[in-house]
């Protein structure tokens, strides 16, 4: 091994094709959004540098802090009902009484791999106000807790959340549950012999083992929220009004509808600053040494 | 070390070895095209000698998706045939995309022969240069003489020039209502707002939603507010979008005012901001909803699912004085807009050409054929489907009408056009008040700024 890693042509050699499309692919556009955000431009004329002043106007925008606050909540929702319904669903999937384990492992993950469009029209039809299925469900239970749920601004984006946490629930199981597995069995032996509870042995020894899974599973459930976009694009179009924005949704609006694209490049920029700091935040808090068993 | 070094150098060498003949290409690839350019220049000249056209191959990037749009397109095509043989059109369906697909082919340098354009479009292009000035074609090809002068607006934009062959006219926003369902209800059609405020408690009490709105699509929320503004501002939106006026002034506060008192007596139906066309339609369509707004092309549709119970309403006034006023400043308008040209387009002359003569065509497609006399240009056919009643009705009003104003699509600042878009269908909301919505607004208004 230390000798393979002596040799630094063949490190070159191979990271090269990859480095090479990260940069083109990845770090070229990001610069060139950060170096954008600074220009008076509509994506078609040359432009005019203008320093800072999308970052002032960003700043100044109600709309802007409606966005950054819907992003959080969406994060807070997906975040806890992915990785909390996902750890439950992986620990009973990993026990062996629980019976038809194969068919809950697959049933899982089904939503995952369905279009987002095709689960956003089937939530569209259960939320609907008028014959959807929740407020049927209350309707027959005789409850006048009949709701709009996509249609007041307090409830949308709460809704949409939970469509995406439904969805993409399934992925973080999978993890989980691959987490899970490489747990050696060697120290759940140990835990029955010691007379351990099935839930002492999943918090004591389990969840502190899976620390890095939880990382992965943390990163990409918080930036994923973050930068949600497809669900309300599809739901709700940003409405009503513009109370399901988010900042790549504002980032859309400016450049495509208004055409404000340094505006738009503003917003993004933010954004990936935004996913910058949580992740950086995660790393620095959960699994900062490497677990090997 | 030495090695690295070698290995780094020898793929310098392999990388610029392939940037070089890439350019070696690139440059080979532009004497051919010199070439190519070259032979066309001969061939316009031998074309001016002998008279006789070569074929042309034009891109067009125009509306295709539902009968009205497809059959005046393609009864356009096939009268070009006849005109002009030579002329073969590849046509690229326009996507419902705020004009992104669009814009994008004009900041790569890959901008359609001809392109639809609203004003937006317009407004933008005219900026960088990505659209043709037809000033000179209006008159060579004798467009302007075939013009109606109510509909010269649709022609020329504010600084005075043409950009677009324009095919359509003045269209309207309407209010629709099922006659039988006010008739079984013992419901006046309202003049006035009471008379809205009655006719809403009359059929919330009868389980019917008194008014039916495809919310999720932007504009007809828009439309609405509209409607209510020119009661006491007969150019409405219009006049917020020229920064003449502020979204404070009485007329557009006490719009809002009156949508959200509605609004929250139960005017509209269930969760009326998520319902697309199809959904909202099917309400009236069904004589679930007694009122309907949309645009005059909703007549067709309406007349064919409920035949002689459907009609349109002029817009209630404050009292019945400011009904008879007002009765005839119409929500809705035409805007600059129609085939368009790109300055970049081999033969200039021939592409204008083609443009004016689509729509014509198209314009006399759909009045001859689609019973629709809102157009631009003068046809001197004859009609074949006869107009139905609704549209009867509205054509014998056109020579009545005072004012209009605009469409959301017609505004020609875009960041206004976000904002009350946006600000409009949260009125709908009903948790959502005058003083945020002039707020929003206040903002994004020109005169603002």
């Amino acid at each position: 091994m230390n000798k393979f890693l002596g040799n630094k042509t063949a490190i070159l050699l191979f990271i090269l094709p990859a480095l090479l499309l990260y940069t083109v692919m990845v770090f070229y556009p990001i610069v060139q959004t950060f170096f954008r955000s600074m220009y008076e431009w509509d994506g078609l004329t040359e432009g005019t540098f203008i320093w800072f002043d999308n970052y002032t106007r960003l700043f100044q925008d109600s709309l802007f802090f409606t966005s950054v606050k819907n992003g959080l909540i969406f994060a807070i929702i997906i975040t806890v009902t992915q990785i909390g319904i996902g750890s439950i669903l992986a620990f009973a999937v990993a026990d062996a009484k629980i019976k038809g384990r194969k068919i809950l492992r697959i049933s899982f993950f089904i939503p995952v791999v369905l279009s987002i469009t095709v689960v956003c029209q089937l939530w569209l039809s259960i939320y609907n106000g008028e014959y959807g299925l929740i407020n049927k469900i209350f309707e027959i239970l005789g409850l006048e807790y009949k709701q709009d749920w996509l249609t007041s601004s307090k409830s949308a984006i709460i809704a949409i959340a939970f469509v995406n946490a439904w969805q993409y629930m399934g992925y973080h199981f999978a993890l989980l549950l691959a987490g899970v597995k490489s747990v050696p069995e060697q120290y759940m032996e140990a835990a029955r012999i010691d007379g351990a509870t099935k839930l002492q042995a999943i918090l004591k020894i389990n969840i502190p083992m899976m620390a890095e899974t939880y990382k992965f599973c943390l990163v990409f459930a918080i930036t994923g929220g973050l930068n949600a976009f497809a669900n309300m694009y599809i739901m709700t179009s940003g409405g009503p009004g513009t109370s399901t924005y988010t900042l790549t949704y504002l980032m859309y609006r400016s450049a495509f509808r208004v055409g404000e694209f340094g505006y738009g490049s503003a917003a993004a920029a933010i954004l990936v600053i935004e996913c910058l700091i949580a992740t950086l935040i995660i790393n620095r808090l959960i699994a900062r040494e490497r677990i090997s068993y | 070390m030495k090695k690295l070094a070698i290995t780094v150098m020898s793929f310098c060498m392999v990388f610029l070895a392939a940037c070089g003949s890439a350019g070696n290409n690139e440059a080979a690839n532009n004497t051919a095209a010199n070439e190519g350019n070259k032979e066309t220049a001969t061939n316009a000249a031998e074309e001016t000698k002998t008279e006789e056209a070569v074929p042309v191959k034009l891109r067009i990037y125009a509306q295709y998706a539902d009968d009205d749009t497809k059959l005046p397109y393609d009864y356009a095509v096939a009268e070009l045939k006849k005109e002009m043989p030579n002329v073969e059109l590849e046509l690229e369906v326009q996507a419902q995309d705020d004009g992104q697909k669009l814009k994008t082919y004009a900041a790569t340098g890959n901008l359609p022969d001809i392109f639809q354009a609203g004003l937006d479009i317009i407004t933008t292009f005219k900026k960088s240069g990505n659209i043709l000035e037809l000033d000179s074609y209006v008159d060579s090809l004798g467009f302007r003489d075939k013009m109606y002068p109510s509909t010269m607006n649709t022609l020329v934009t504010d600084d005075g020039h043409t950009y677009a062959f324009p095919y359509a006219g003045n269209e309207f926003a309407l209010l629709y209502y099922n006659k039988e369902l006010f008739e079984q209800n013992n419901v006046k059609v309202p003049t006035t707002y009471d008379e809205l405020m009655a006719a809403v408690t009359a059929f919330n009490a009868a389980g019917i939603t008194p008014l039916s709105i495809f919310a999720k699509e932007k504009w007809p929320t828009v439309a609405l507010f509209d409607m209510f503004v020119t009661r006491n501002e007969p150019q409405g939106i219009q006049k917020l979008d020229k920064g003449q006026a502020s979204i404070s002034d009485p007329a557009y506060k006490d719009a809002a005012d009156k949508i959200v008192e509605l609004v929250k007596a139960g005017m509209l139906p269930k969760g009326a901001t998520n319902l697309n066309y199809d959904q909202a339609a099917a309400l009236f369509h069904q004589g679930k909803a007694a009122m309907f707004l949309n645009g005059q092309w909703e007549i067709a549709e309406s007349t064919k699912q409920l035949g002689d119970k459907a009609g349109w309403m002029y817009i209630p006034g404050v009292d019945a004085a400011n009904y008879e006023a007002s009765k005839y400043a119409f929500s809705g308008g035409g805007g600059p807009g129609g085939y368009a040209v790109n300055p970049d387009t081999k033969d200039k002359d021939l592409t204008a050409k083609v443009a004016a003569f689509l729509s014509l065509k198209y314009a006399e497609y759909k009045y001859t054929e689609r019973g629709n006399p809102l157009v631009a240009t003068k046809v001197d056919k004859a009609i074949v489907t006869e107009y139905p009643p609704m549209m009867q009705q509205l054509s014998d009003d056109i020579a009545k009408i005072t004012s209009t104003t605009a469409f959301a699509w017609g505004l020609s600042d875009a960041k206004f056009k976000a904002a009350i878009e946006d600000a409009s269908q949260s009125l709908l909301t009903g948790a959502y008040t005058t003083e945020q919505f002039i707020s929003d607004v206040s903002k994004a208004v020109p005169a603002a700024k």
